[in-house]
């Protein structure tokens, strides 16, 4: 059912490539151009040849259509009932989006049909007015290349006022969160949307001559005793870093991941969270985090004389 | 047969896309259960697809193949390519546009005339073989119907097909919206369809802790959405991810149940042979039969909300008694981040302030087991832990101990 070819990349590239063609800019060069940008790497050699050989008589022989529109393709019901189920959203209120044509369509689940079971609770205000209008004026910030002025809470409480350049808002489900990022005049700022009190649209800028932060990646090398199932465990949870996984033996993997230094905390309890099924080889900083924590527990239970059953 | 790009069927595409990005250690050899041509074509079809998000390392097992991405740092979705491969035939695509072309001006018209227009004002411009006869255009019209593309009317006995867009769709207004539901949403592969059709694509959002693997599920969690809005019975066919072995299921399908820290997902149900609600994770169904409507549909529902009320994660435990567990921290000076950490972390459970130097968490829930990873999280600061199902301190201490041992410490002082 979603497995169609009528949602497939040959069919999006012909129709992009008649839409050409019935303007008249159809050339030899302009098809593969097309098939490369819209296709996939070996689309090149089948695409422009069904079209030319007449497999797929779609175009003439001079790349005139044989088609007498321009092609478009009404939505699927599976793609109106989506879009449906998106309107009960409560964070479709941060985009507005026009509903018209949905009217009489069931959606194609409820919200509550999802629980997310393990996210944080302390989630955004999606209905707060105010938290709206702060993320509607940086979505057109980022989108029109404009500055922004903004005033927000740290997490210690303390006010900041900065102008910054508003480059991505990125989103975490686990924390149900957005974070606007943005590169300040001395700093790259990470703000959490939630704590922005006021936002104003400043001037454009000039986004040849704007660079994207870097973030400052650093690698973490585990050993991966499989037990418990650990190696299914430990790969998923891991999953979203860029990573490399090495066979060491039957029940031992290397994992070498690159993390964003801002991160280590969090990835620091992630990693206790699997016990001694995860043991950190380098880099030596990050081995002395957990030695510390595991030593300062071990001495907790120490002092407590352990802990009872009830 | 000779190579090809595209595929007909997903599954055995989809094992060979979780290898690469899950595991990526296996060199060609060790996938053994399938010849070593289907390994190589494989592997080229999806170089093809991702090219430059697939990795090469050569080692003593020889080449090992992998997917390599920080899904932090991508708009979209690399996976959801996988269903943009669908093999096709030749009339297949010459017939999709040749009847959205005779249709677009919104008449409707019978599979007579669609036929007798293709064969004089199109196929006639070409001097092939190329023939498409009446049977041919009337299934690809039934086809369409289905999906939603033509809508049939009757003209007396005759059938008329019309296309269902009366006027254009304001999709450019879901710009952005589909560029974070596409990623978001657990069927966000929907919304990457609608991009394509999109000149301009947003690039406005990123994801953080983004599991992209369900991907592969969703035309799976498609049919169990559709039951579950249909109050429908289904029958799972489903594998056993450990051992492999095959078996099937009949269930009343009630909710999705999706983890946001590893990005599994399962289907909760009640179970009717078992008497008992189930879970089921989704990359283990392999096939959903959806059955007739379901009259206990909202008794079930009653159940599900009643069982939610003691669970921590997906596991109900032996014959779902309850485990009470308490964890009390110690929390120091400038340290009230942990105390919002356990408010926002603590799910079905209570956090208690005990004084201004510790806190408690207390829980009654089938599994105890499941926190134990979530426990760890909080090493170096856990005062005390109680649990009546003394399997969980123990494994809690075991654990502990050996991390002493493997860091160095003196493991022999935890109790």
């Amino acid at each position: 059912m979603l497995f169609s070819e009528i949602y497939g990349s040959y069919f999006n590239v012909v129709a992009a490539v008649l839409a050409e063609a019935a303007e008249g800019r159809l050339t030899e060069r302009r098809l593969t151009e097309l098939v490369q940008e819209k296709a996939f790497a070996e689309s090149v050699l089948a695409i422009p040849a069904a079209l030319k050989n007449g497999d797929w008589p779609l175009l003439g022989q001079n790349f005139e259509p044989v088609i007498r529109h321009k092609p478009t393709l009404p939505l699927t019901t599976l793609q109106k009932r989506w879009l449906k189920a998106l309107l009960l959203d409560p964070r479709i209120a941060l985009f507005a989006p026009d509903a018209t044509g949905l009217e009489d369509v069931e959606p194609l689940y409820r919200p509550e049909t999802f629980v997310r079971f393990d996210q944080y609770a302390d989630g955004d205000p999606y209905g707060d007015e105010g938290y709206i209008r702060c993320f509607r004026t940086v979505l057109q910030a980022v989108r029109e290349k404009r500055r922004l002025k903004l005033r927000f809470r740290s997490r210690t409480g303390a006010r900041h006022s900065i102008t910054c350049i508003p480059y991505r808002l990125e989103y975490s489900a686990k924390d149900d969160k957005f974070r606007l990022l943005a590169a300040g005049t001395r700093r790259d700022n990470v703000i959490n949307l939630a704590r922005v009190e006021f936002c104003e649209l400043l001037e454009k800028y000039d986004p040849d001559s704007f660079r994207f932060p870097e973030k400052d990646l650093h690698e973490l090398v585990l050993l991966l005793h499989d037990e418990r199932n650990g190696l299914e465990r430990v790969l998923l949870h891991f999953s979203h870093f860029e990573k490399e996984t090495r066979k060491l033996d039957d029940h031992l993997y290397q994992i070498e991941l690159r993390y964003d230094q801002e991160d280590e905390t969090e990835l620091l309890i992630r990693v206790l969270s699997f016990g001694p099924v995860l043991e950190v080889k380098a880099p030596a900083e990050f081995i002395s985090l957990v030695k510390e924590r595991v030593d300062r527990q071990t001495a907790h239970m120490f002092q407590t004389e352990g802990s009872v059953h009830l | 047969m000779a190579y090809r790009e595209l595929i007909k069927s997903f599954a055995r595409i989809c094992d060979y896309m979780r290898e690469f990005y899950v595991y990526g250690f296996k060199s060609r050899d060790e996938y053994s259960a399938k010849s070593a041509r289907s390994y190589d074509n494989e592997r080229r079809r999806i170089e093809s697809w991702l090219g430059d998000r697939m990795a090469f390392r050569q080692d003593a097992a020889g080449k090992i193949v992998f997917l390599s991405v920080d899904s932090r740092q991508i708009p979209h979705n690399p996976l959801y390519k996988a269903f943009k491969a669908k093999s096709f035939t030749n009339k297949d695509i010459t017939l999709h546009f040749y009847i959205l072309d005779i249709l677009a001006d919104g008449r409707a018209l019978s599979c007579r005339e669609i036929v007798d227009r293709i064969n004089d004002g199109y196929l006639s411009r070409f001097s092939g073989t190329f023939s498409l006869d009446e049977s041919t255009v009337r299934k690809k019209l039934k086809e369409y119907e289905g999906l939603g593309l033509l809508r049939a009317e009757k003209n007396g006995r005759e059938v008329l097909y019309r296309r269902t867009d009366g006027g254009p769709f304001p999709l450019n207004s879901w710009s952005d919206a589909l560029a974070f539901y596409s990623e978001e949403d657990p069927m966000g592969v929907v919304g990457s369809f609608l991009l394509d059709k999109l000149d301009n694509d947003s690039d406005v959002f990123r994801f953080k802790h983004h599991y992209i693997l369900h991907a592969l599920d969703s035309d799976i969690l498609c049919q169990l959405l559709q039951a579950i809005d249909g109050r429908r019975s289904v029958e799972l066919t489903a594998r056993n991810l450990r051992n492999g072995y095959g078996y099937r299921r009949t269930v009343c399908p009630l909710k999705i149940y999706v983890s946001t820290q590893s990005g599994r997902q399962y289907l909760l149900g009640y179970y009717y042979r078992g008497r008992r609600m189930a879970f089921f994770r989704l990359d283990a169904v392999k096939k959903v039969t959806i059955n007739g409507e379901e009259k206990l549909y909202d008794t079930y529902l009653e159940y599900q909300t009643q069982f939610d009320r003691h669970l921590w994660g997906v596991s109900a435990g032996a014959g779902h008694s309850l485990d009470h567990i308490e964890m009390t921290v110690r929390v120091d000076p400038g340290e009230d981040f942990i105390v919002q950490r356990l408010e926002r972390e603590k799910r079905h459970g209570t956090v208690e302030i005990l004084d201004d130097r510790t806190c408690r968490f207390t829980a009654d829930v089938y599994d105890a087991s499941e926190l134990l990873p979530w426990l760890r999280t909080f090493i170096g600061r856990i005062v005390e832990l109680k649990c009546s199902d003394p399997m969980v301190t123990d494994t809690f201490h075991e654990d502990l101990r050996r991390m002493s041992a493997l860091y160095g410490g003196g493991g022999d002082a935890v109790q």
